[in-house]
């Protein structure tokens, strides 16, 4: 009996593990008609993968101090051992996947999957996207750069347009007026140590919501969830469809693949596209520089508060934005699951897109 | 489950329901965090003072009121200008401020002027190589012992700092101050023009070596070390062409000339590192396409 074959057998004994491939591989089964959007949740969690791994690895070198912290990235940057391919691909791989999530709700909200019985699998998906936006803010700080310091100062900014509390938010992020190097600190704690465990229990409530309820069986159309009344759990199988290993999975490892290949094609052919020059100035809160903006995800809401002459006015609109987004599910109480049936919703999204891009550009500008 | 049982005033049970209970838990929380600023703030301020102070808690933006009162409508039109000729300078690039040539408290507007404060005002033109001196001091010396310093000790009417570099608009320095245009209004052009080619091979390569590290920095590599390296042999080179001393710059030359090559060799081996680091993405690109594309065609073969 071959090495292999014995630690099979080893652990089969143990832990059924014979079983556990054939119930959850072989004879879990996928709708006939499943696409490779499908694969976007399995790129987004690779990608939060990739990001925790390699973080590992830049905070062994790392010194979250407003003195050091500088010197260390960039000592990640030119001594540390390929510690300038850890720290592409993790701030390559954190664009990527804030483009992946973001692409992967839009997926979700155009195929209606969203609707009943799966409205707990959005709320912690829409949770799990807001968590990663938190993720890029306090990550983005910590190089203690120009670009970075200015950027967080914009943003912690923002709370302060809300009256009574906004103030007091602000000054807990910043941990004073200004952003320093308490700031720096907090940030940090943030990043690696409060949001990975409330990440991490989102994502086990998330995938085991998906794992409970099952895969909605059309991405277009009425599916029968919908027909029948919900008055009882009935988790969604598919017998007819195909096989989860190797159909989807196979699949969804193709597109990891493309995932990594746009990420070292960023790395190969446009290594400073996410590393301007301003990311190898260190941090000087005495010199404001010309052109501040935040990270492109945040650049929308930042031109939309720009805009918007009454600050008030204007955060709150972004706080019922965030609800609206995160409890869409129990507003849409269409039972129509397909946006091509749907002129109203088709045209509100197409708009909130268009708007989207517009006021990314104008704030780039 | 969620029933809670209590009594009434005489005595009565009733049951408090969970909306009861729900409501008197928000009630508490909206005391709770309604006194939550007012009671941080003591322990905020502490914590501010304790730390916000230190060096490691990063710096507070400050005020220059010299800038201030510049800018201002107060100021004659003559001192207007000096805050935007300071801004568009060399020195505001590098963050010599009004403070430290002129003295004077920049963050305190009734001690801005004060002599008690180390300000000095404007110096007399005399006055200016000592002025630019406190700073530019190995340039001081070699300009005092050349003929330069020499014309403006004994008749008070040589060249002095800003008759070459100007004052609040003071620019980067290179080789092109030494000019017909310029040299010509106090003595003939020729011995100018000796020194001007003295300088010349290694002004080219100390230009060449800052485009070097400007392309580096633009590669995304942080390139401040190397930059004062080049800044310290470019500074130690340039207070040599202060003494106009034409043999003394052909002289040393040859020692400036092995920094910079070592200078330059160092700038040589980052470009190869960045040429490794692109060719190794590559190969992993290379990888993950060759994977994608098997993948790709196991799963368009048709199955069994």
């Amino acid at each position: 009996m071959v090495m292999g074959e014995k630690i099979r057998n080893w652990l089969d004994v143990r832990i059924g593990l014979n079983e556990l491939i054939r119930t959850q591989l072989a004879e879990y089964r996928v709708p006939k008609n499943i696409n490779v959007f499908n694969a976007l949740g399995t790129i987004a969690f690779v990608g939060y993968l990739i990001q925790a791994i390699s973080g590992m690895f830049l905070m062994i070198y790392y010194i979250p101090h407003s003195d050091h912290a500088f010197k260390s990235v960039q000592d990640i940057m030119t001594i540390a051992p390929y510690g300038w391919l850890f720290r592409q691909m993790h701030v390559i791989g954190s664009n990527l996947l804030i483009a992946a999530v973001i692409l992967h709700m839009v997926t979700i909200f155009l195929m209606g999957n969203y609707k009943r019985p799966r409205e707990l699998t959005w709320i912690s998906g829409a949770l799990m996207l807001l968590l990663t936006f938190t993720f890029g803010l306090s990550g983005y700080l910590l190089p203690w750069t120009q670009l970075s310091y200015w950027a967080t100062t914009i943003v912690t900014s923002i709370p302060t347009a809300f009256p009574v509390v906004g103030e007091y938010i602000s000054r807990l992020f910043r941990g004073g007026d200004y952003v320093s190097g308490i700031t720096l600190t907090r940030f940090f704690a943030l990043h690696v140590s409060i949001l990975p465990p409330l990440f991490l229990i989102l994502m086990a409530v998330h995938v085991a919501l998906i794992r409970r309820i099952g895969l909605s069986a059309t991405p277009f159309g009425k599916s029968d969830e919908e027909k029948r009344p919900l008055t009882e759990f009935r988790k969604k199988t598919h017998p007819d469809g195909y096989p989860y290993y190797p159909y989807l999975v196979q699949k969804q490892a193709l597109m990891v693949i493309v995932y990594f290949m746009v990420m070292f094609a960023f790395i190969t052919f446009a290594p400073t596209f996410f590393f301007p020059e301003a990311t190898t100035v260190p941090a000087d809160p005495f010199r404001t520089p010309e052109t501040i903006r935040p990270e492109w995800y945040f650049l929308a809401p930042y031109q939309m508060l720009k805009l918007i002459p009454n600050k008030f006015l204007g955060i709150s609109m972004l706080i019922v934005v965030a609800f609206l987004f995160v409890f869409w599910p129990f507003l849409d109480t269409q039972k129509e699951k397909n946006i091509f049936r749907r002129p109203v919703l088709r045209w509100v999204f197409i708009s909130l897109m268009i708007g989207w891009v517009i006021l990314m550009w104008w704030g780039k500008r | 489950m969620g029933l809670y049982f209590t009594h009434d005033r005489v005595g009565n049970p009733y049951v408090v329901g969970k909306a009861m209970m729900l409501r008197t838990t928000l009630i508490a929380c909206l005391l709770l965090f309604s006194q939550l600023p007012a009671s941080a703030g003591d322990y905020r301020e502490e914590f501010e003072k304790g730390f916000l102070t230190k060096t490691w808690s990063g710096e507070q933006p400050e005020s220059n009121y010299c800038i201030e009162c510049h800018s201002s409508d107060r100021m004659k039109p003559a001192f207007l200008e000096i805050a935007e000729q300071w801004k568009a300078s060399w020195h505001a690039q590098n963050g010599i401020a009004c403070h430290n040539c002129h003295g004077g408290d920049p963050k305190d507007p009734s001690m801005s002027m004060s002599p008690h404060r180390g300000f000095v005002g404007t110096p007399k033109y005399a006055e200016v190589p000592e002025f630019c001196g406190k700073c530019h001091i190995g340039i001081l010396k070699n300009y005092l012992d050349s003929g330069h310093g020499k014309a403006l000790r004994t008749s008070g009417s040589g060249p002095n700092c800003a008759t070459c570099h100007g004052s609040h608009n003071i620019q980067k320095a290179n080789i092109e101050i030494i000019s017909e245009q310029r040299c010509s209004k106090c003595h003939p052009y020729e011995r100018a023009k000796t020194m001007k080619q003295a300088l010349f091979l290694t002004e080219k390569k100390i230009d060449e070596l800052e485009t070097g590290l400007r392309r580096l920095k633009r590669e995304g590599v942080y390139v401040d070390d190397n930059a004062r390296n080049l800044f310290n042999i470019q500074a130690e080179f340039r207070t040599l062409f202060h003494s106009v001393d034409v043999n003394l710059v052909n002289d040393s030359t040859s020692h400036f000339a092995g920094r910079l090559a070592v200078a330059e060799k160092r700038i040589q081996n980052t470009f190869s590192e960045l040429r490794f680091r692109r060719n190794f993405a590559a190969f992993i690109l290379m990888i993950f396409a060759c994977m994608g594309a098997t993948l790709y065609l196991i799963i368009k073969t048709p199955k069994d």
